[in-house]
């Protein structure tokens, strides 16, 4: 087995589409994704005043939405339809509607409506618009009500506490600094992975078990088919750990995600999966023993993985049905793990079910192959 | 002409007769088109679990805990005696946050001091924490308004003034399009053009790693190619942009005619880049490998999902490069806000601009390769 072993760490040097596949492809994936998530939380997003009643107040709302970090007053429209034309078009993600006579209705005490339009298709981006401009117009109101109660006589204290009798002291659990970037990113590795690694090792499998390939000259070496087939994954299981300790290290270390769980579990639940997610390449191949098939199959179960492990859309929420097919999906589970570990510090006692899961999904899936394996193994020794 | 027709032919035969490109092409639809929407047929987030936490154990209290408990967004479902308890349910994901009630919270309200409550939500799923904070949050306003405006009215205001002095003006907030917040409204139309992009790419990259000694002009060979492309996504491409969303019962705004003259320049993209793709790695395993890595961080990079906004500059000018860029943004604009071709004709140059610049790059490997 070592000596197979050895012969594919000889063969990807040879190779440069192997070494390309399963080294330059995931890092420069993983620098891909870095990139694009690096900046953090979007900033300077475009928003239009449609500014009726051109007061000071109306100034000064305008003014204090574009001081807000998440938006930028791109332009004044005149109308609303020419501020719905501009977000249609994709010149600005929402609307600020100030009315006419907005700063004497308000003075008269006639609670005039200020209206904020937001484009709720670009989901994320709409409702950091909308967040945004509800708190600079809350904060000029806040101001309004402040200068009222001060001009009735309260103390600058006083009125304050007044102002607001229940206060709302919201605290992000887990996740103080609410860095959900860096956390979407740290959940997005393993996807990327989940998905070269099934590939790259049914691939490096097709290399000498496919049509046309001597599998019998490998079996010979290594001293039977399951140990030619053992030698073939393992050094990928090592190339691909390795690429997930190094962005691991860039993630938690560089980056700065904390890290508030056991290490040991995290790595014997990334030495599982990343073991299941090859034995999908390896069954893909072994069941259809065709590349293009198995590429297929592989595409089909690792692709859409991302929506069913529930970062977006929780998994609680999706049908039973939806939930089942992501629990056999080994990302699903080192995905949880992963969160629970680095973020939640969750108790050992819960977070032990993700590995047991996961080594449940390798089992069987190591299982399959076997059964497949000991079948072709009768067509390859009567081949040699 | 005739080499034309030849060409045209030749590409069809590649893309209809091998297997497996025809695997790719139409299961892919099938598969994709079944899976991919599968975990968003539930479409909205209601009822959120929070776990409560009442220290004060008054009237008040429990006045605050039903509000919250009647909002749509969330549910107090559990009770805890201390905040350990509450986060342990929220650790099991048994819950997302915890409202916690501090003693003394009535007596506080009523000497007329500031009573403050504290929500924690579940940060590490950003959905849920938005639910929770944004259910929780407009409950408690309500309630700390009419607290005020209550302790207004004590003093001898009357209670149409008192509400102007409580909330000067009203504040409304209007989504544009999407307006129920569905999720699988969110993603799914642009989701659907990046999977169609990358099963054209995967099938006509196979039928070009696969083709023998062509023959003709590269330049009639090229044109030809382009029209059995165009044949063949004449069909697809509407099941794909158009009976698609409409058997998921998302929105269509726009004019199918628009969707049709932004498909026709993204198909042609598409191809060519397909051709380069294929010149470039060469191997058919080794182009699927690529491309089925390629599909995640193409979807982030096309400025969809996360706001192009926040999208470095650098990273901004290869994602221009990519089809699916201007593709999702100017089909999603048609489809789900309702954006005529003027609106969108950035969007649609962009398209035809890549169309001119892959066909140069086509070209150039066609010679290229005929002189080896």
């Amino acid at each position: 087995m070592l000596a197979v072993m050895l012969r594919e760490f000889r063969l990807i040097l040879r190779r440069p589409a192997l070494a390309g596949l399963v080294v330059v492809l995931p890092v420069l994936m993983l620098l891909v994704l870095t990139g694009i998530f690096r900046a953090g939380i979007p900033t300077g997003m475009a928003l239009v005043v449609v500014d009726l009643d051109r007061s000071d107040l109306s100034r000064t709302i305008t003014r204090m939405l574009d001081a807000a970090p998440e938006l930028r007053v791109s332009e004044q429209a005149l109308s609303l339809t020419e501020a719905r034309a501009l977000i249609v078009a994709g010149e600005a993600r929402g609307a600020v509607y100030l009315p006419q006579g907005l700063e004497r209705d308000i003075m008269r005490g006639a609670r005039p409506e200020i209206v904020t339009f937001y484009d709720n298709q670009h989901m994320s981006a709409g409702s950091m618009v909308a967040r945004g401009a509800r708190n600079a117009i809350d904060t000029v109101l806040a101001g309004l009500r402040l200068s009222v109660r001060q001009g009735q006589g309260e103390a600058p204290v006083q009125a304050m506490v007044s102002l607001q009798p229940i206060p709302l002291q919201a605290h992000a659990l887990f996740n103080p600094a609410f860095d959900y970037v860096h956390f979407l990113l740290a959940a997005l590795v393993p996807t990327l992975l989940q998905i070269i690694a099934a590939a790259a090792t049914a691939y490096a499998i097709s290399l000498d078990f496919g049509p046309g390939r001597h599998p019998q000259v490998l079996a010979r070496m290594a001293g039977g088919v399951l140990p030619a087939m053992l030698g073939k994954i393992l050094p990928y299981t090592l190339i691909f750990l390795l690429i997930l300790g190094l962005s691991d290290i860039a993630l938690y270390g560089w980056l700065g995600v904390p890290l508030r769980g056991s290490l040991l579990l995290m790595a014997t639940g990334a030495v599982l999966f990343v073991l299941s997610v090859q034995l999908i390449g390896a069954l893909a191949f072994v069941m259809t023993r065709d590349m293009g098939r198995a590429a297929s199959i592989i595409a089909v179960i690792t692709a859409p993985a991302f929506g069913f492990m529930g970062l977006g859309f929780p998994r609680e929420a999706m049908s039973q049905l939806a939930q089942g097919w992501g629990a056999v999906i080994p990302g699903t589970w080192y995905v949880q793990l992963r969160i629970d570990q680095s973020l939640r510090a969750t108790p050992l006692d819960i977070s032990l079910w993700s590995v047991v899961w996961l080594g449940c999904i390798a089992a069987v899936l190591g299982i399959l192959v076997l059964i497949r394996l000991l079948r072709l193994r009768h067509q390859i020794e009567a081949a040699a | 002409m005739t080499h034309i027709l030849t060409a045209l032919r030749t590409e069809l035969r590649g893309i209809f007769a091998d297997r497996q490109v025809r695997l790719i092409i139409l299961a892919a639809l099938v598969i994709y088109a079944l899976i991919y929407p599968f975990p968003y047929r539930a479409e909205l987030l209601r009822d959120v679990p929070v776990v409560l936490v009442d220290l004060d154990r008054s009237t008040s209290s429990a006045e605050l805990a039903r509000r919250v408990t009647a909002s749509e967004a969330v549910t107090l479902s559990y009770d805890a005696p201390d905040m350990i308890q509450a986060t342990r349910l929220v650790q099991e994901r048994r819950a997302y946050g915890v409202l916690v009630i501090p003693e003394g919270f009535e007596r506080a309200l009523l000497r007329g001091n500031q009573s403050p409550v504290a929500l924690y939500g579940d940060a590490s799923y950003f959905l849920m924490y938005q639910r929770v904070m944004q259910g929780a949050a407009v409950p408690l306003r309500q309630m700390g308004a009419e607290v005020e405006m209550g302790r207004l009215m004590a003093q001898g205001t009357a209670p149409d003034v008192a509400l102007a002095q409580v909330s000067p003006a009203a504040q409304v907030e209007v989504p544009l399009f999407n307006p129920a917040a569905g999720y699988a409204t969110y993603v799914l139309p642009a989701a659907f053009v990046l999977i169609l992009q990358q099963t054209m790419l995967m099938g006509l990259a196979l039928v070009a790693t696969r083709r023998t000694q062509p023959r003709g002009h590269p330049v009639w060979r090229v044109l030809g190619r382009m029209g059995a492309w165009a044949l063949v996504y004449a069909v697809l491409l509407p099941v794909y942009l158009i009976v698609l969303p409409a058997f998921y019962g998302l929105p269509n705004l726009g004019s199918n005619v628009a969707v049709l003259m932004l498909g026709l320049p993204f198909v042609l993209a598409t191809g060519l880049l397909a051709q380069c793709v294929a010149a470039i790695l060469r191997r058919a395993e080794v182009v699927q490998v690529v491309l089925l890595a390629v599909g995640l961080p193409f979807f982030f990079l096309s400025g969809f999902a996360w706001p192009v906004e926040a999208i470095p500059a650098h990273l901004e000018v290869i994602a221009q490069i990519i089809p699916s860029t201007p593709a999702i943004d100017g089909l999603v604009r048609v489809s789900q806000m309702g954006a005529t071709l003027p609106d969108i004709q950035h969007r649609l140059w962009h398209l035809w601009g890549l169309v001119g610049v892959f066909i140069c790059v086509a070209l150039w490997l066609e010679k290229k390769q005929r002189f080896q």
